[in-house]
């Protein structure tokens, strides 16, 4: 497996994967798991453990709708009776991502009033890093909600650090939202970094590697003129070109993906990028914040709210509501648009850490399962707009794994077949 | 809420009016629905229902049942505020699409498969009368 940086892209297609596929059958070899990296240390091209990718691994399908509001999260305040009200819902694809930094700011707000304890409304990711976050500025915090994380929408996520994912339309959320978003993501970020390297990694980041056939550009989304209609005009938005896009102003900490050269690439494909992506893994993850949040003496009541004037029977006087979706019939906040997003999850395969992108499809591998995504390359942030449907439609997934198994398969090696 | 103002004022006004009509006139363990609105809001609730909340309505981890739990949230609340939730929030894939008289059929039905008695007069689809009455829970079977 001698390689050479000036081999061209052809020679590369041969190349790949056969350190592990060729020499040492479908096996990887021991500890090599981790990265490329760590393989590369033994000498040779870098190699991973080739993800086992079929239906013979399928085991959950997950669809659930992503919180988009127009205006981008609300963290406004509001009485209803002489209940103080401060809301955080409507995250969009980024709840996960900007919960801490969220919760600082709605936790802040409720602090003003200087209150001892406080009711928190939903139990998602949101609502759940804001009760912690009122427990560790010493309030006492009982939660209030239909269901307790895992039973929740957060849970369907897919689980990568996606901070600008779907998090508002640009005009609606006025010039002033992308230094509140920066402020939000830096926030979450760093604390972040406070669970990395703990036991059953509830946090954890690595190798993510995007393939192709063709040179790999940045996708830009331009504004389409010939579209005339917006959100304002429409209900929902028209075109890309209305979404926020704010990733880059984190990019100074968050690692950006690096161009491989081929020799330096482990799959049968000319091309191809490395990034090193932050991971949550939701068991081990929401099991640390409920564990937290019950050591710190949090309390739980199962409660379905109907309305908000139903704010005012609960006993605490400060109340953070973060019901995500369901804020849109709660509070009749309309501003909130649906956009459903499914995954797939296959058998959980620690030995291969790393994720992979192909043209429209991905897999994440996590310590709760290896998610794969189907999302059309075309409709960018448009996918899943206005759809409200939780049904998950497998036909995607499965195209998916179809596509995708080839770049695992020994063939690739010498046929160049993918 | 900038959009949302003017809708959250008048909610609360009839929501809390709301409420303290129901008190007044609770009507826990009467009949309020008809038999035969439950079979027909059967027949909606599988074609529009089902494919979610399952044949049995029992849910799913991820999609709430309609039984048990269920009653444990609804119960004690008006009616109507179950019937404005299916009648705004339901079918989740197309909100707000069912004719009223088809909400309230679905909810006779999901009485129904509660254990809540059926009687001979149908619950009405008059918003004004649904506030009235008080959702009793009922004991396992």
């Amino acid at each position: 497996m001698a390689s050479s940086a000036k081999r061209g892209p052809p020679a590369a297609r041969r190349a790949v994967l056969g350190g592990v596929l060729g020499a040492a059958g479908s096996l990887a070899l021991p500890g090599a798991g981790r990265a490329a990296d760590a393989a590369r240390q033994l000498g040779g091209r870098p190699r991973l453990v080739p993800m086992r990718v079929g239906l013979d691994q399928l085991i959950d399908v997950k669809c659930c709708i992503r919180p988009l509001r127009a205006a981008g999260p609300n963290l406004a305040a509001e009485t209803v009776g002489n209940r103080l009200v401060i809301h955080n819902y409507g995250h969009g694809g980024s709840g996960w991502s900007l919960s801490w930094g969220s919760a600082e700011v709605a936790v802040g707000k409720a602090l003003s009033v200087l209150p001892k304890s406080l009711a928190v409304v939903g139990c998602g990711i949101i609502g759940l890093t804001s009760a912690i976050v009122a427990q560790r500025a010493g309030l006492n915090v009982t939660i209030y909600a239909r269901e307790l994380m895992p039973r929740t929408r957060s849970f369907r996520a897919s689980g990568s650090f996606t901070p600008g994912s779907r998090i508002a339309l640009t005009g609606p959320a006025g010039a002033g939202f992308g230094d509140q978003w920066e402020q939000m993501a830096r926030f979450s970020w760093k604390m972040f970094r406070t669970f990395l390297g703990m036991p059953g990694d509830p946090v954890a980041f690595g190798d993510s590697y995007n393939v192709s056939q063709k040179p790999i550009e940045r996708r830009t989304w331009p504004g389409d003129p010939a579209i005339t209609t917006n959100w304002e005009t429409a209900g929902l938005p028209q075109q890309n070109a209305e979404f926020a896009h704010l990733d880059s102003r984190i990019r100074d900490i968050v690692p950006q993906p690096v161009d491989l050269a081929p020799a330096d690439n482990p799959f049968a494909t000319p091309f191809a990028q490395r990034s090193s992506q932050m991971h949550f893994n939701f068991p081990a993850y929401s099991h640390l914040l409920l564990s937290e949040f019950f050591e710190r003496g949090g309390r739980f009541t199962m409660r379905n709210f109907h309305s908000p004037a139903d704010f005012a029977a609960i006993p605490e006087k400060v109340i953070i509501h973060a019901t995500g979706y369901a804020a849109r019939d709660l509070w009749q906040d309309r501003t909130i648009i649906p956009v459903r997003g499914q995954t797939a999850w296959l058998v959980p395969q620690p030995e291969a850490n790393y994720a992979l992108r192909f043209n429209n499809m991905s897999l994440l591998s996590k310590a709760d399962g290896i998610v794969l995504m189907n999302n059309n390359p075309d409709l960018g942030d448009m996918l899943g707009v206005g759809d409200s449907n939780e049904l998950p439609n497998r036909a995607p997934l499965e195209e998916a794994l179809a596509a995708m198994a080839p770049l695992f398969a020994p063939l690739a090696v010498a046929g160049g077949a993918v | 809420m900038r959009h949302g103002g003017l809708l959250l004022v008048a909610g609360l006004a009839l929501t809390v009016s709301t409420l303290a009509t129901a008190q007044r006139s609770r009507e826990a363990g009467k009949a309020i629905y008809a038999a035969s609105q439950a079979s027909e809001g059967a027949r909606i609730y599988a074609v529009r229902c089902a494919m979610c909340h399952g044949r049995t309505l029992d849910g799913s981890v991820e999609i709430p049942g309609l039984k048990g739990k269920f009653m444990a949230n609804w119960a004690g609340r008006p009616v109507g505020d179950l019937f404005d939730y299916v009648a705004q929030a339901m079918p989740q894939p197309a909100p707000g699409t069912l004719a009223d008289i088809d909400n309230a059929r679905l909810v006779a039905f999901i009485l129904s498969e509660n254990g809540l008695t059926a009687g001979s007069v149908p619950l009405a689809v008059d918003r004004a009368a649904l506030r009235r009455i008080v959702l009793a829970p009922v004991p396992p079977r």
